[in-house]
């Protein structure tokens, strides 16, 4: 009875957390920019979580050095399912300027399923909401096909 | 024709003792045959107290019992005897129960230490003392009895002498214990003097006749009794030697330091203040009462929020809760009495089990020291559940029981704010306190039950069940008193406190009716006070709301409910999905110690820490300097006034 | 002795589903304004709602430091106190269980459950940001009880008249007698001090040093997951208009119109005027405070406001 009702919910309430994998800060500020006024995320009802328990959506920024890899996926693993990942910017996604570098150990989906990749360096807030509201989407439809497994939540 | 029961009181004392010196025969080889006679005299005991109690609470006689048959002679009573009315078989009813349940824990507590027939053998001395103390009277016989029960107190304190403090706080308890003993004795040796008679209802009718307003000699007798009975229910600044022995004593002695050895000190004040000296009328007795009780509330909790020793922060609770009593009979008001009485029952029973408790888990892992523990929730689920139950009784959630004693010492304590401001005061405090009693035990819970286990504690087994049986009578009786206060007040407190009102009924029972107005020249009625209540509070029917909402609850969440990633198995390594957020590194062990726990708290407060810490300094001289210095004050303030 | 409305003011009104929806809408509009406070566009009135059903669709992760009972278990516990504590507040003339009359000391208790319960669930996660987190929650507790207590004690003294009282009743009748308790001038700052209670009381921003999410991962909070976090959001939510109903009880009161559907609309938007004073207002303004400054606060500011009310409600003003 309530499931529709859920799994409408599941694009309308994602909570992000944020995990800096090694970035240069320019597209941590770039999502930050993303909840002000200007672009007020939260109309989508995205909302910044404190703990990866709390997450829908985890985005990642940065290139994934050596040092941090073991930790983010760890983080990422302690995200209950139905669960999105997101990298933003061009680093997580191919390793950008740091691609040949000793610390690089990415692209982060060499050990995960990456659903939406946000490009750009450093991405620009508009496409950032475009990206996260494809996450939501994509949430929405990971509700439904998991329910439809027999119930593995 | 006497009643067969009318010998209950005196032979409840009797099999105690004689169940002592039958251990000492008999006991020292053969440990079945100890726990058997030990065992046998408790629940002797404890049944002829229960005959009692039905006989003088529910029936409503009173027995009066003349050892020897030495009945009074020309209106003197000369002979030793027991008056046995509501608020003495209230008392006793706490002293046996507390005993029983004390008895069936040590069995498994103390096999394993040494010396199991001197542990009986004091076990049952104290426990005889107090009953008899409780029993008698006959005031020389309290002193008798007072006598044995401090060097009962002394032996069982220093009992395990190889722990760290054992001899120490045993010696300090020998100190100010005496010094109580002194000054009862002293304040006893004044009244005889004054009034040629040791029975309590004769010299209650005595002084009734002369008065005690600008006696000194008799107020300076008062002085030395409240001074007296005061260190025997520790309260501040009697209090300092109580954490060191309830640290020191195995928890089961514990149990019954602050189950009976302190309700016998205020069952002590209830019989001076308001039977013998009758002096509870007075206001200015009772701003001394409520006085003490309220500075012995605040300290006690405040100094228990800065213990990190499971047993000593207990022992500081237990201050601060007889400062609830203290305060609540301090009031002269029937509902205060009901109150204060009703809290000194639940604080038997939920003092008691959380002393049990802390047992339990020094049975269990060999600690007592709060930062050195965690995690035993997982490994004593049971001792976790029972310690939850007792702890939100002391911190007054409701539907638990300490939420109706405080509930009713509120409303006593605001509607006598409706006289005097300084009693809206003792309301704040009193409120406060029960918030920061609150905060300290969420540390216990936090530091020994929950947070993250250790390593070391990996084979720590839940007690066996000999200890978890006495815990979950306690618990449930917790809940029992907690949901049905009506009833208790009804069958318990009621007729206890009609039985403190109506002094004049307890002096004629004992020496032949028509011996008050003769005496004084007012006739006995039994008065039965009406408790007036400000407030509501009628906890069965929310309980059923409480349920049903409960139910409608869980309907939902059973349903909507999905699978769960779960491992229990301590064994094996959690992965990562279900291992503790540590922001992203392993997990490692980390824990916020009890000690760190409410500094945002304490350091607002640092001052007063400072200077309470200063102030419970350790040495003994220091700690009979305060109980000297109480007693000056109280003559001198008490000369003043009266 | 049964009555068979019983089960319905305890599931519809005002009990559980009351709460749920009036709960989850006031927190939508809370946010809403705070948005538009902000120059936002701010989320849909029912965010909350979503926020809740999703949590419910969630997996639940139960750590292997903790300990399964309680970590469940503490949640719903936490909801049913806050649902009986709005069974037994006074709505005008009309008291779901009028015939229990509650009394001050009973809600007391009865809003420190929540907060017990958020402390001995995050104590049963196991984590030692939940370990930091109780700490801050219980000093909390501490810093609000001692102006709350002086609050209703000094309403106790002005609604008993010559004597005190303790029962919400007696302040109900008294209110319906004389007019709203804050038209009393003495009465205005104890008005004020519970003004600035209630968000410590709910959690809400420059007062959750519990919660702290940019600080230490939501503290108590921080190892739950699916459906439990979602009955302890909608605890938040819930919390928010029992504590807003608590001052609208105790201040806001009155005569009202006679009818119990009229009265209850009057009574909710009575408690959407608090939350915007006291909550919403203070949190868009305000940044978060440290917890010895809070504890400061309300010992200090709080409390003397408070104290000045009961001195005067002792005075006979």
């Amino acid at each position: 009875m309530f499931d529709n009702l859920i799994n409408k919910s599941a694009a309308k309430s994602p909570w992000l957390f944020h995990i800096n994998a090694g970035s240069c800060n320019g597209c941590d500020i770039e999502l930050v920019a993303v909840l002000t006024p200007r672009y007020d995320a939260e109309r989508l009802g995205f909302r910044l979580a404190g703990t990866p328990r709390h997450a829908d959506i985890v985005v990642v920024t940065g290139p994934l050095t050596a040092q941090i890899k073991d930790r983010v996926l760890r983080t990422i693993e302690q995200v209950p399912e139905p669960r999105c990942i997101v990298t933003m910017g061009s680093c997580p996604a191919s390793g950008n300027v740091f691609k040949d570098g000793y610390t690089y150990a990415g692209p982060l989906s060499k050990y995960v399923d990456v659903d939406v990749d946000i490009a750009g360096c450093a991405a620009k807030p508009e496409t950032v909401l475009e990206g996260l509201y494809q996450a939501a989407m994509i949430l929405e439809q990971k509700r439904k096909d998991m329910k439809n497994k027999g119930g593995q939540i | 024709m006497m009643n067969y029961v009318e010998h209950f009181p005196a032979l409840a004392t009797m099999v105690l003792f004689l169940g002592a010196f039958l251990v000492t025969i008999f006991g020292g080889k053969n440990k079945t045959l100890r726990i058997f006679l030990a065992m046998a005299a408790a629940t002797a005991s404890f049944v002829m107290v229960l005959c009692v109690a039905k006989y003088v609470i529910i029936d409503g006689n009173i027995i009066t019992y003349w050892l020897g048959n030495w009945t009074p002679v020309k209106d003197y009573a000369i002979g030793i005897g027991l008056e046995v009315d509501s608020l003495n078989a209230f008392f006793a009813l706490l002293v046996t129960l507390t005993t029983y349940l004390s008895g069936w824990y040590s069995i498994k507590y103390m096999s394993r230490d040494e010396g199991g027939d001197y542990y009986y053998t004091l076990y049952l001395m104290l426990s005889g003392s107090v009953l008899g103390l409780v029993l008698t009277g006959d005031i020389f016989n309290m002193f008798v009895m007072i006598e044995i029960m401090t060097f009962a107190c002394v032996a069982l304190t220093a009992f395990r002498n190889w722990s760290k403090g054992a001899l120490e706080a045993g010696f300090k308890y020998l100190v100010i214990g005496s010094l109580g003993s002194t000054c009862t004795l002293t304040g006893i040796a004044l009244l005889y003097a004054q009034c040629h008679t040791l029975n309590m209802a004769q010299l209650s009718a005595m002084i009734a006749k002369v008065g005690i307003t600008g006696n000194s000699t008799m107020i300076l007798a008062f002085a030395l009794l409240i001074t007296g009975f005061g260190i025997k229910s520790y309260a501040v600044p009697f209090h300092f030697v109580a954490a060191d022995a309830y640290m020191a004593a195995p928890a089961s002695v514990s149990m019954l330091f602050s189950g009976m050895v302190n309700k016998a000190g205020v069952y002590g004040l209830i019989r001076v203040c308001y039977i013998i000296l009758q002096t509870m009328g007075l206001g200015k007795v009772q701003t001394l009462l409520v006085a003490v009780g309220t500075v012995s509330m605040f300290v006690g909790v405040t100094m228990a929020l800065n213990q990190h020793d499971f047993k000593r922060l207990l022992a500081f609770h237990s201050i601060s809760q007889i400062g609830y009593v203290l305060t609540a009979i301090g009031l002269g008001t029937a509902l205060g009495v009901a109150g204060g009485l009703y809290h000194a029952m639940n604080h038997t029973l939920f003092k008691g089990l959380l002393f049990l408790c802390a047992g339990a888990v020094y049975y269990a892992t060999g600690r007592t020291n709060l930062n050195n523990m965690g995690g035993l929730a997982k490994k004593m689920p049971q001792t976790c559940i029972i310690f939850l139950i007792a702890a939100f009784s002391i911190s007054g959630l409701p539907p638990f029981n300490g939420f109706v004693s405080k509930w009713m010492i509120y409303q006593a304590i605001y509607a006598k704010s409706a006289q005097s401001f300084g009693y809206l005061f003792v309301t704040v405090v009193a409120l406060i306190t029960s918030t920061l009693t609150l905060a300290s035990f969420i540390k216990v819970t936090q530091s020994a039950f929950f947070g993250q286990s250790r390593p070391e504690f990996d084979d720590v087994k839940e007690v066996p069940g000999s200890m978890l049986l006495p815990m979950w009578v306690m618990a449930i009786l917790c809940v029992f008193t907690g949901v049905a206060p009506k009833f208790v007040t009804e069958k318990l407190i009621t007729p206890a406190v009609n039985a403190v009102m109506s002094v004049n009924k307890y002096i004629d029972t004992m020496m032949g009716a028509g011996y008050t107005e003769k005496i004084t020249g007012s006739a006995a009625t039994e008065i039965s006070a009406e408790q007036i209540t400000i407030g509501n509070w009628t906890p069965v029917m929310w309980l059923v709301l409480f349920g049903i909402v409960l139910v409608a609850f869980t309907v939902v969440a059973v349903f909507g409910k999905s699978s769960r990633g779960y491992t229990n198995n301590s064994k094996e390594q959690p992965d990562n999905k279900h291992a503790t957020f540590f922001g992203g590194e392993m997990a490692t062990r980390s824990t916020v110690v009890g000690s760190d726990l409410f500094w945002g708290f304490r350091h607002n407060f640092k001052g007063y820490f400072e200077k309470l810490e200063g102030i419970h300094s350790g040495v003994v001289n220091d700690y009979a300097v305060w109980a000297i210095g109480a007693l000056a004050v109280f003559v001198m303030y008490l000369n003043a006034v009266l | 002795m049964f009555n068979p409305m019983w089960l319905f003011y305890i599931l519809v009104f005002p009990g559980a589903l009351f709460c749920f929806v009036a709960g989850t809408l006031l927190n939508g509009l809370d946010r809403k304004v705070y948005a538009k406070m902000q120059q936002r566009i701010g989320p849909p009135i029912l965010q909350p709602f979503y926020d809740f059903m999703k949590l419910m669709g969630k997996e639940t992760i139960i750590p292997y430091e903790a300990n399964k009972t309680v970590f469940l278990g503490a949640p719903v516990v936490g909801f049913v106190a806050l649902v009986t504590i709005m069974l037994l507040l006074p709505q005008f003339g009309f008291t779901a269980f009028g015939e229990l009359n509650a009394d001050m000391i009973v809600i007391i208790y009865l809003l420190t459950i929540p907060a017990a319960s958020i402390i001995i669930g995050g104590a049963a996660s196991g984590s030692p940001y939940a370990g930091v987190g109780i700490s801050r929650e219980m000093v909390s507790v501490i810093s609000f009880e001692l102006p709350l207590v002086m609050v209703l004690l000094a309403i106790g003294k002005k609604a008993g008249g010559d004597g005190v009282t303790f029962s919400m009743k007696a302040i109900a009748d008294y209110q319906a007698a004389n007019g709203a308790m804050i038209c009393q001038w003495s009465m205005i700052p104890a008005a004020l001090a519970m003004l600035l209670v209630v968000p410590c009381e709910v959690g809400c921003h420059p007062f959750d040093v519990a919660e702290a999410e940019t600080e230490i991962c939501e503290g108590p909070l921080v190892e739950y997951s699916g459906a439990p976090l979602g009955v302890f959001k909608l605890n938040y939510y819930v919390k928010q208009l029992v504590v807003s109903a608590l001052f609208a009880a105790l201040f806001l009161g009155g005569k009202g119109t006679g009818i119990v559907a009229a009265d209850a609309a009057i009574f909710y938007g009575e408690c959407l005027l608090v939350t915007f004073f006291s909550m919403t207002l203070i949190r868009a303004t305000c940044a978060r405070l440290k917890v010895e400054q809070v504890f400061k606060f309300y010992w200090t500011v709080v409390a003397g406001l408070a104290l000045v009310s009961l001195v005067l409600a002792w005075f006979g003003l």
